[in-house]
Parts: structure tokens; sequence; C-alpha cells
């Protein structure tokens, strides 16, 4: 298998990850040539939403340098534009249409000429035509499109940035997302070959799965690279989880660094808004250089008036930022430990260097002050920004709702948990925290008594309205079934019978919760349950199903622990990775979840049909597997993936998803329509 | 019913707000699996009728058009209609629980310690 000449997993370190920059600069491409498509200087009109996702691609000096000359959002209202090209940029939705229609006619009537181009991302849809046809604008816009696909968030982790996957998907049924994903997989398998195999789990995951392997040889009639027609060597397999498969994990409160972040603070396309004065240096930085012993200034200011401080978007990444690296998927209860450390460490470096005599020692130092000073700021940042949470993670609804939700994990007294969760609806916790934990008690405990649901939902809507209606129903609908009463009315679709989610007898085949011993965290820190402070989330525990199925079964590191330190798991923990063998082992387990189960193999349409057999054979050199969230994934699922990939030798894992997302993020999605609306109502 | 919920929630005028929710009630009670959603519709006709009443009442001076339950009581208490909020809880059956921490909550807002005390 390894005959392939142009191996370039080879040349490469053995242990290096698919390069997702490639991916950045496809998306960077596409925009310039979308952009030179249109001749001359011109105004750009961004949708909003999809600000993010490219500023993540590209810059704006960038667009300057391709003859955009202003950049508006895209709102309804007059358009002042200058320049006689106005370009669009938008996701192909009916209300941003609208809007151009609007724009256009206006313009019209004040019989100003101007060229109109309009992109959709990421492709052209009849409906959009049909519409501008319908306000009779369609002969003045040139449609195109531009192919916006993955966007890489950090060098493994690849996101559409949709943010809004998991409605679609599931409220409003709406698959148009399945097949953008298949179309930027197929994306990805032209740049780095087909998927030996794609595993997956759902019925979502199933559809794409097909939509794949058939899209696979249509496309590969035309010219297309011979990348599509082999297997990859560098990525192993792909495994496909659909977001219904596992909605426990993302309704719990993610602990991990990041995640916390994105809970209590919010990432948006990797940016999170912070106070200003946490980012830039309160002095100029030679200042700042006098010791970090003078503690940050946002220790000192309150909270409040923290929070009136104007908010300043700030970029979190790892190239510029290694100490988030560290950082981003420690369980919080470490991080302060970790930070201690860091600073300490700095404040040593500072120091020895301080002692220096000699002149070269002092060139060496004044080489040194600038990563130093960096990596100072950068703790800055992060020491505030745990200060900001450490206050949020105080609150007793925070710990309540943790309380909560521990206690439902482990199925223990269900109903006294449920009476809690109406106990903090009646001191007005938010809609979104109550709703959550709702939610979590009707899975975990395969529904909720009919009566007593009856009253909860009472409770909600009096307390936060009666225009919250629909999201509830929602939340039951069959295709959702996250919110049901039990025993299910006996008229129910077959649909919602087949939902039931086997949460108890998964806890135990899956091995989700750890025993919070007195050891503590600890010892959970050796297995990805120390992403939730005791819980394994299931689908990372199915992703393990597939590629490191000693994880599953027993704590890897329970091995090491009869070592004198016990900790950190020994180095003969660190197992080879075992080929992909698809579900093999754990089928029992898989098939209880509902939804359908996939396991394919792509051969490859030349003759060079790698043998199953060689697939099953250990790997030499290290692979890749692509792990793909059909409908999103948290911040700390990304975590406990990195941990598993830690633990292999051989194998790293590229996480690829519709968008990140977390608790908060579906139910305020879903409650979408019912918030803007109960807004404006109450005006 | 979604729909005419949707729109429910969309006019700002309060005559065709409750007419859009009682459209909603009415499809609602088409459909026999839906009494729980019917009769929450019904409540929520019912809240916006009061919420109306009681607008006159404080003679426009406090907004009580499409708050929620919670809020209404809120405002009530606040605005030294305790009576009103009582008579709210009874008819919509609000628990005692919730009540309480309003109360409270409003009580601690008006710094009326004497109430806080006596209750």
């Amino acid at each position: 298998m390894s005959s392939e000449p142009d191996d370039r997993a080879t040349s490469k370190s053995p242990e290096a990850l698919v390069d997702v920059g490639l991916l950045k600069e496809i998306a960077r491409k596409a925009l310039v040539d979308a952009l030179n498509s249109v001749n001359g200087a011109k105004t750009l009109v961004l949708d909003a939403s999809l600000a993010g996702p490219l500023g993540l691609v590209t810059e704006v000096s960038l667009l300057k340098h391709h003859g955009v000359d202003k950049m508006f959002w895209l709102e309804p209202g007059s358009l002042s534009a200058t320049t006689p090209n106005i370009v669009y940029l938008c996701r192909p939705m009916i209300k941003y249409v609208k809007i151009i229609a609007d724009h256009i006619k206006r313009y019209a009537k004040e019989s100003r000429k101007h060229t109109y181009t309009l992109f959709l991302v990421p492709r052209i849809s009849t409906l959009i035509t049909r519409i501008l046809e319908e306000e009779g604008v369609l002969g003045d816009v040139t449609i195109s499109s531009y192919n916006l696909q993955f966007v890489p968030l950090a060098d493994d982790v690849v996101s559409l940035e949709h943010e809004n996957a998991f409605k679609d998907l599931w409220v409003d049924g709406d698959e148009t997302v399945i097949y953008d994903s298949a179309q930027a997989l197929t994306t990805f398998q032209k740049l780095y070959g087909l998927f030996p195999r794609i595993v997956g789990k759902g019925d979502g995951a199933a559809r794409l799965a097909t939509l794949l392997s058939r899209e696979t040889p249509k496309s590969s009639t035309s010219s297309s690279p011979d990348t599509l027609l082999t297997p990859s060597e560098k990525i192993d397999s792909l495994i496909v989880l659909d977001r219904r498969v596992d909605m426990i994990t993302p309704l719990l409160t993610q602990l991990t660094y990041e995640g916390l972040i994105d809970e209590l603070i919010g990432i948006k396309n990797s940016h999170v808004e912070l106070p200003a004065s946490l980012l830039s240096p309160p002095a100029p930085p030679a200042a700042s250089a006098a010791g970090p012993s003078t503690s940050p200034p946002t220790s000192t200011v309150p909270l409040p008036s923290l929070k009136k401080d104007a908010k300043k978007k700030h970029h979190l990444t790892t190239t510029t930022d290694p100490l988030f690296e560290e950082l981003r998927d420690l369980n919080f209860s470490s991080v302060g430990r970790k930070l201690n450390r860091v600073a300490r460490r700095l404040d040593e470096d500072y120091r020895t260097n301080l002692q220096s005599k000699t002149v070269a020692q002092l060139r060496d130092f004044v080489g040194k002050l600038g990563g130093l000073q960096t990596e100072h700021q950068s703790l800055r940042l992060h020491t505030g920004l745990s200060e900001l949470l450490v206050p949020l993670t105080r609150t007793e609804q925070f710990n309540k709702s943790l309380e909560i939700q521990q206690n439902l994990l482990a199925s223990y007294d269900v109903s006294a948990q449920i009476s809690a969760i109406e106990e903090m609806i009646a001191q007005g916790a938010d809609m979104q925290v109550t709703l959550r934990l709702l939610c979590l008690a009707s899975i975990t405990s395969g529904g909720i008594k009919a009566k007593t649901l009856e009253n909860i939902k009472r409770e909600i809507l009096q307390a936060y309205g009666y225009n919250y209606l629909p999201l509830l129903l929602s939340l039951a609908s069959p295709s959702l079934g996250i919110l049901l009463p039990n025993p299910l009315p006996a008229n129910a679709p077959l649909s919602l019978t087949a939902l039931k989610y086997p949460f108890t007898t998964l806890r135990k085949s899956l091995r989700l919760l750890i025993d919070d011993t007195p050891e503590g965290i600890d010892e959970v820190e050796n297995d990805i349950s120390f992403t939730y402070s005791g819980y394994a989330p299931i689908s990372i525990r199915l992703v393990q199903c597939v590629a490191q199925k000693g994880g599953v079964i027993s704590n890897p590191a329970e091995k090491a622990e009869s070592d004198a330190d016990g900790k950190r798991a020994a180095p003969q923990g660190k197992v080879q990775a075992q080929p992909i063998v698809g579900w093999k082992g754990f089928e029992d387990v898989v098939a209880a979840i509902p939804g359908a189960t996939v396991d394919i193999v792509q051969p490859g349409t030349t003759g060079r049909v790698p043998l199953i057999a060689s697939l099953l054979e250990p790997r030499e050199h290290a692979t890749t597997t692509v792990v793909f969230f059909l409908g999103g994934c948290t911040y700390t699922e990304i975590a406990a993936l990195r941990w598993v990939g830690r633990q292999n030798r051989g194998r790293k894992f590229l996480i690829a998803t519709t968008g990140i997302i977390s608790g908060a993020s579906i139910i305020d999605s879903i409650a979408g329509v019912g918030k803007a609306a109960g807004g404006s109502a109450a005006i | 019913a979604v729909l005419s919920l949707d729109e429910a929630s969309r006019s700002m005028d309060p005559g065709a707000k409750l007419a859009a929710v009682k459209a909603a009630q009415k499809f609602f009670s088409d459909d026999k699996d839906r009494a729980f959603e019917a009769k929450m519709m019904d409540e929520s006709t019912h809240l916006l009728t009061l919420q109306q009443q009681l607008e006159k009442e404080a003679d426009g001076k406090v907004e009580f058009f499409g708050k929620s339950v919670n809020e209404t009581i809120n405002l009530c208490l606040l605005n030294g209609m305790s009576k009103r909020a009582d008579k709210i809880k009874s008819e919509f059956k609000v628990s005692d629980k919730r009540f309480w921490y309003l109360k409270l909550h409003a009580l601690t807002a008006l710094r009326d310690f004497e109430a806080l005390e006596a209750f």
C-alpha cells in the first residue's frame, strides 16, 4: 500500500497532521477569484453572519487589495454606495434577498446605474432566483456563488460555521446542511484522497455517507484529480456522528477552559468578546515588563464595572498564543494551577535574565525579551479571563445546575431533580438553563411523567412567557424528541417511540460515568471524562469504539496506576493506534442507539483496490482520522477528542463540524423565532 | 397553529394579538392530543385581557401587555397592586414557591422592609 509514488505523507514528519491550511487557502483563493470576476472598484455588502467565518480566512487588507472600496452590512434601509459595482455576499436566505431587491429598486428609482453581483454562500439556489424574479430585479443581478466550505478554527478543527445547522436539520427538517457537508467533504477528499472507510451513526450521518459515496464516482467521470479515485494514504477513515446520537453532551455545562468561556461569555467564530481593558496593555510594554508580581489590573476592578467596559473582540487562537493551547482543553478546576505555574516560570525567567552579566548574556536576554513579553501578555489575558469566569462559576445557579446535571447522569432520584428544576424556574433562573436541565432529565430517564411534565411546562410558560410554546412544541416534536412525557401517549407516532434513548444501558456499556472518588480530578484526568468532571461524552466514547477500543472498556491509565506515581499515563499506556475496523466489538451497543449505522469501505475506482486485510494491518506511519459532527460539536468534545488522540501513537484526529455549539446555543436557536418576536412584542 | 402563534407574537396591536392567540387556541383544541397546548393558549388569552385591564387601572403608566405571568405579578407588586397580584396568583394557579420568590424579589427591590418583615 505504500507503493504510491507521490506519497507525501512520508516526506513529512510521521506525526504531522493533515494540513488544514490548504482549506484556508482554497477559501481565500475562491474569494479573491470571486471578487476579481467583478471589474473595477466595488462596494461589498456582507451578510453579518458571514463576517465571522470570512474573518478567519482573509483580512480586510486583502479585500481592499482586490478592489473593495467600502464594506457594509446587509441591512434593510438605504445603501450609500459610491462605486459603480455593488457586490453582495450572503447566505441564500429569503430575508437577505428581499433586502437586496429593495436596494436595487431604490437605486432604480433614483435612476442611478449600478452593476449588481450577488455571491451566494455556499451555492446558488433556485429559490433565490425565483424570489428575485418575483421582485422583478432578476435581470439586473449577476448571480454567482462563493463556495465557502470548511474554515479551519484551529490546526485540528475545521468547521462549516453553519450556525443553525442543528435547528435546520432537526427542527425544520431542512437537509441542505447535509448536502453542503457532503460537498465540503468531497472537496476534502479531492485534496487528500478518498476516505478509505466511512463509519457513522445516526440517520443524518447515514444520509451524508450515502451522499458522499454516491458523489464520488459521479465526479470522477469529469476531469477530477486522481486523488478522488484512490484511497487516501494519510487519512484512514471518516467517522460521521449525527448530533442526535448524543444529545446529552451538549446539554451539559462544559467544564473545560475553552468550553466554559463559550458557555459563560460566548465564543463566536473563535472570537470572544472581552472587556477592552483585558486586551490592551494598560501601560507601554516597558512598564509591563516591570514584573509579573504586579497583578493584572482586572483583579482589583469589581466585575460589574468590567462589564460596562467597551467590549472588544479577541481572536482566540493558538498560533499567536501558545499558552492558550495548553489551557484550552484543561478542566477549569486545574486552569488556575496551570496559570500559577506559568506565572512562576515567567517570573523566574525574568529574574535569571536580570542577573545576566556579560554582554553576550545580555544580548541573549534582549532577544528573548520579545518572546517573554508576548507570553506575559497572554498570561495576563488568560488570568483576567479566568477571573471573569470564576465569579460566574460561583453563582448559585451555576452550581445548582451542575449538581442537578450530575445527579441526572447518575439517575439519582430523578423526581427530586425535577422539583429542583422547578425551584430554579421559581427563582427566575435563565430560560435556557432550566430548559437544558429539563431536556436532560427527559433524555436520561426516558421521559418525564406526563403529569409532572405538564406542570413544569406550565411553570415555564408562566415564568418566561407564553411565546415559548412553539419552542416547547419543537423540543417534543418527533424529529427532535428531547422533551417527552413518559409513558408516551398511546397514539404517539412510531418514530417517537423508536427514538427512546437507552441511556442507562449505555452508561454501563460505554462506561460513561467515572466515580468521583476522593482522589478527585487527578484520576478523572486520565480519561476523557475529565472534560465534564466525571462524565464521558457519548459521542467521543463512540469515536473510541471505532478508534481506541481499549479506552472504552477500561481506563488506559489504570494499568499504569500500579506504578507508584499512578498519574499521567506511563509510556506503556500509549498504545499503537488500532486500525479502523468499523464498529466491531460494539455492534450491540451501537445498535441500541437509535438511528442508522453506517460502515462503508470506499475502495476507489482505480484498479488498485486495497485489500481489506491491508487496512486491518497496523499502520507504520501516522494516519489521521477525520471525525465529522453533523449538527455541531462542543468545545469540550474537541478537547476530549484531542485527549484520545494523545493517547494513541500513530493516529491524529481532525475534527470537522458544521459549527461549534453549546446547549445554550441549541436552545436559543430553536427559540430563535420566539425570542426575536418576544423582543418586538415587548416594545 | 404555530404559524398563528408566530403571527401573534409579532403583531403589536393588542386586538390583533389577542385574535391571533385565540386562533391558535382554536387550532390546538381541534386536535385532541393538544389539550395541554389549548389550555395554555386559553390562559394566554386570559392573561392578555387581564393585562389590558391592569393597564387601564394603572392609567397606562405601567406596561403590562405581552408580559409573562411572572413579570406581570412582579409589576403588580412593584406598583403597589398587591391585591391584584394575589388575584393573579390564584387565577393562574401559580405555585406558592414561585409566588413567594417573586414577592421576595419585588419587596427587596422596593426596599419595603416592613412588608418583608411581616412575611
